[in-house]
């Protein structure tokens, strides 16, 4: 288990020095400068070069890029004033967590919920409508689904408010919006499971041993059938961070997303770095942490084979 | 009256010779791959109703744009911002009514013709744009799902039916190619080509053969050490027979289902690309940039936004209620 670990993390860190390399390489080939302002001579412009070290041999540039990014210094960015990346983010990432952590919340309990509901009353409307709920959020791009509710809600019948942040009813469109698609993914997921689960021989074991359904439902099926949901958690999380980028950018809520949104439409590419390796060091850790959880809480897939399928 | 009895004797009757050729034979016609598969997915309804709605919009997205006068990048400020308008269909909201004035938009301004899906900003016919676009979103999704199928099928078939130290460095570089999340690297290569339908093509393709790939080496690993593999081997199969007629076959369910589920995702993918910005530069369109552009204006002309969002949201819900319904057809062991 230990070498395991370890050498998960020895791919974690080659992986996340691969895609340093990969934004280093793209911030040479792009063209721009943070020093484009036409009110600044010649000369300024070399100070201010040597100041930022853009004059080094690029080996060295690369080195200290990579420095940097250890130290937290992510460069300067173009758009505001040059102010560092760093900062910039650090302002920004607030309302981004408490979105996703919202959004994961709402939408795994009413995704588990419909999952279980729909297995336990299987193949009767209940079942029905909750698939067809689960296939829609599935397909429907969130986007699209966070335009019509803001259309709808917020500006014809104007319960919500439109758009912003500024208190807890402000939050009810973006996270439904990012929800929904959780809800729907972990719902199928669930289904599947429980479906699974509830054919079991233990499961005829625990009635014919004269158990209330209410505990072989909670104590035998619930329980097992949560296991391999873990599994689904690392490609969620994924998925609520491309979410993020629209629902943040339709609804004006002031997060790292509609920063990064922006940030790209302005070309900032120093912003668009940064951003970049924040996410990527985000993704990394979860599938790296939901790996290991799902081998510790389930010891028959301990790795056996180096945890593949 | 002789009674029937009287006339049969024993010599009237003799064995039919039955051989072992004709013990054999299968009375009723042999039901092949593709006919099992069809049979079972006729039986989802969900599916068929998906396919219908497919076929309905791949057929709209190459005849749409043909069907009136306008190009799809007609520009013409007078006929700017125009509701849908369909003789006949008044009660349904095509009645070229303006949502703020509650007149028709199309007498204010004196135009004769009408506008079914509406004029965007710029005049243009939403009709054409809209079926240009979808038009441009299933080719880029088609395009980028046969990339990824061509090279996870090379490439995971070579690193299983090779094994040994080819399979551990393909592995492991693929590996790593993994780890580097979709979105992360998508982005950074659109940014480096600049947008337009070749990079998303290309970007969708870097970052979506590896499913296929994972997929196909795993089946192939498992196939190899069959009987059938290894009886071929004896009788003196050549590798690519073995590859052509034993492992393709065996493993075509499962890369059909993963095409299928393949093509939603690449959509998805376009339009979410379209609407951060890095995805088909105007005039051209795709479901992604007329959703974006629909809403921007959603909260003056909320039908720039209706069409694009509902054909979108249709041509989504379709590929995933087929996708689903292939994948219990072709692999009854899976169903979900």
């Amino acid at each position: 288990m230990v070498r395991y670990i370890i050498g998960r993390i020895g791919y974690l860190i080659v992986t996340f020095f691969i895609i340093a390399a990969l934004t280093f390489m793209l911030m040479q080939l792009l063209p721009g400068s943070p020093f484009n302002s036409e009110k600044l001579t010649n000369e300024q412009i070399e100070i201010l070069k040597d100041q930022y070290h853009l004059n080094d041999p690029i080996a060295k540039q690369f080195i200290n890029y990579i420095g940097g990014i250890f130290k937290g210094d992510l460069g300067v960015s173009f758009t505001y004033d040059g102010r560092p990346v760093t900062k910039l983010i650090s302002e920004r990432i607030g309302p981004s967590a408490v979105l996703g952590i919202e959004s994961t919340i709402v939408g795994t309990i009413l995704g588990l919920l419909l999952g279980i509901i729909a297995a336990l009353r299987r193949n009767t409307y209940i079942d029905y409508i909750s698939m067809i709920v689960a296939v829609l959020g599935i397909s429907i791009p969130s986007f699209v689904f966070a335009g019509l509710l803001q259309y709808f809600v917020g500006v014809k019948w104007a319960l919500l408010p439109v758009a912003f942040w500024e208190g807890p009813l402000y939050h009810v469109m973006p996270v439904i919006s990012l929800a929904v698609g959780v809800m729907a993914t972990i719902a199928r997921f669930m289904r599947t499971e429980m479906l699974e689960v509830l054919g079991q021989d233990y499961m005829t074991t625990a009635k014919a041993k004269g158990l209330s359904s209410v505990t072989v439902v909670f104590k035998h099926a619930i329980r097992n059938a949560l296991i391999p949901v873990i599994t689904i958690l690392g490609p969620l999380v994924i998925g609520l961070v491309t979410g993020t980028l629209v629902i943040e950018h339709i609804f004006a809520v002031p997060g790292l997303g509609d920063q990064f949104v922006d940030s790209i439409s302005k070309r900032d590419y120093p912003m668009i770095m940064g951003t970049t390796l924040l996410y990527s060091a985000l993704f990394l850790i979860i599938i790296l942490v939901v790996d290991l959880l799902y081998g510790i809480i389930d010891p028959r897939i301990r790795l056996a084979s180096g945890g593949k399928d | 009256m002789n009674m029937p009895q009287d006339h049969i004797t024993e010599d009237m009757f003799k064995p039919v010779a039955l051989g072992s050729e004709q013990n054999e034979k299968i009375s009723k016609p042999t039901i092949g791959f593709w006919k099992d598969a069809w049979l079972r997915l006729r039986k989802n309804k969900a599916a068929i109703v998906g396919l219908v709605f497919i076929i309905l919009i791949v057929l709209m997205s190459i005849i749409g744009p043909h069907l009136n006068k306008y190009g799809f990048d007609d520009q013409s400020l007078d006929r700017s911002n125009l509701p849908p308008k369909v003789t006949g269909l008044g009660w349904l909201g095509f009645g070229g009514v303006d949502a703020m004035s509650g007149s028709d938009a199309y007498e204010m301004k004196g135009i004769k013709d009408h506008f079914w899906f509406g004029t965007d900003t710029l005049g243009r016919d939403l009709w054409t744009r809209v079926w240009q676009g979808t038009q441009v979103s299933l080719i880029i999704a088609i395009v980028a799902t046969l990339g990824d199928f061509i090279i996870g099928v090379a490439y995971g078939g070579i690193s299983a039916f090779y094994g040994g130290r080819v399979d551990t460095v393909m592995q492991r570089f693929m590996e790593i190619l993994i780890g580097i999340p979709n979105l992360i690297l998508m982005i950074l290569f659109i940014l480096w080509l600049n947008p337009g339908m070749e990079s998303i093509i290309l970007a969708l393709m870097i970052t979506g053969w590896t499913g296929m790939a994972r997929i196909i080496r795993g089946q192939t690993l498992k196939l190899k050490g069959q009987e059938f593999v290894l009886a071929a081997r004896t009788l003196g199969s050549k590798d690519s027979r073995i590859i052509w007629k034993h492992l393709i076959p065996n493993v075509l369910g499962q890369i059909i289902i993963t095409t299928m589920f393949t093509i939603p995702g690449a959509i998805f993918f376009e339009a979410f690309l379209s609407f951060i910005g890095l995805g088909i530069a105007p005039p051209n369109a795709s479901l992604g940039s007329l959703n974006n552009d629909g809403f921007q204006n959603i909260q003056i002309y909320p039908y720039m936004a209706f069409f694009p969002a509902l054909i979108l949201s249709i041509l989504m819900i379709s590929f995933n209620l087929l996708a689903d319904g292939l994948r219990d057809a072709f692999d009854p062991k899976m169903r979900k």
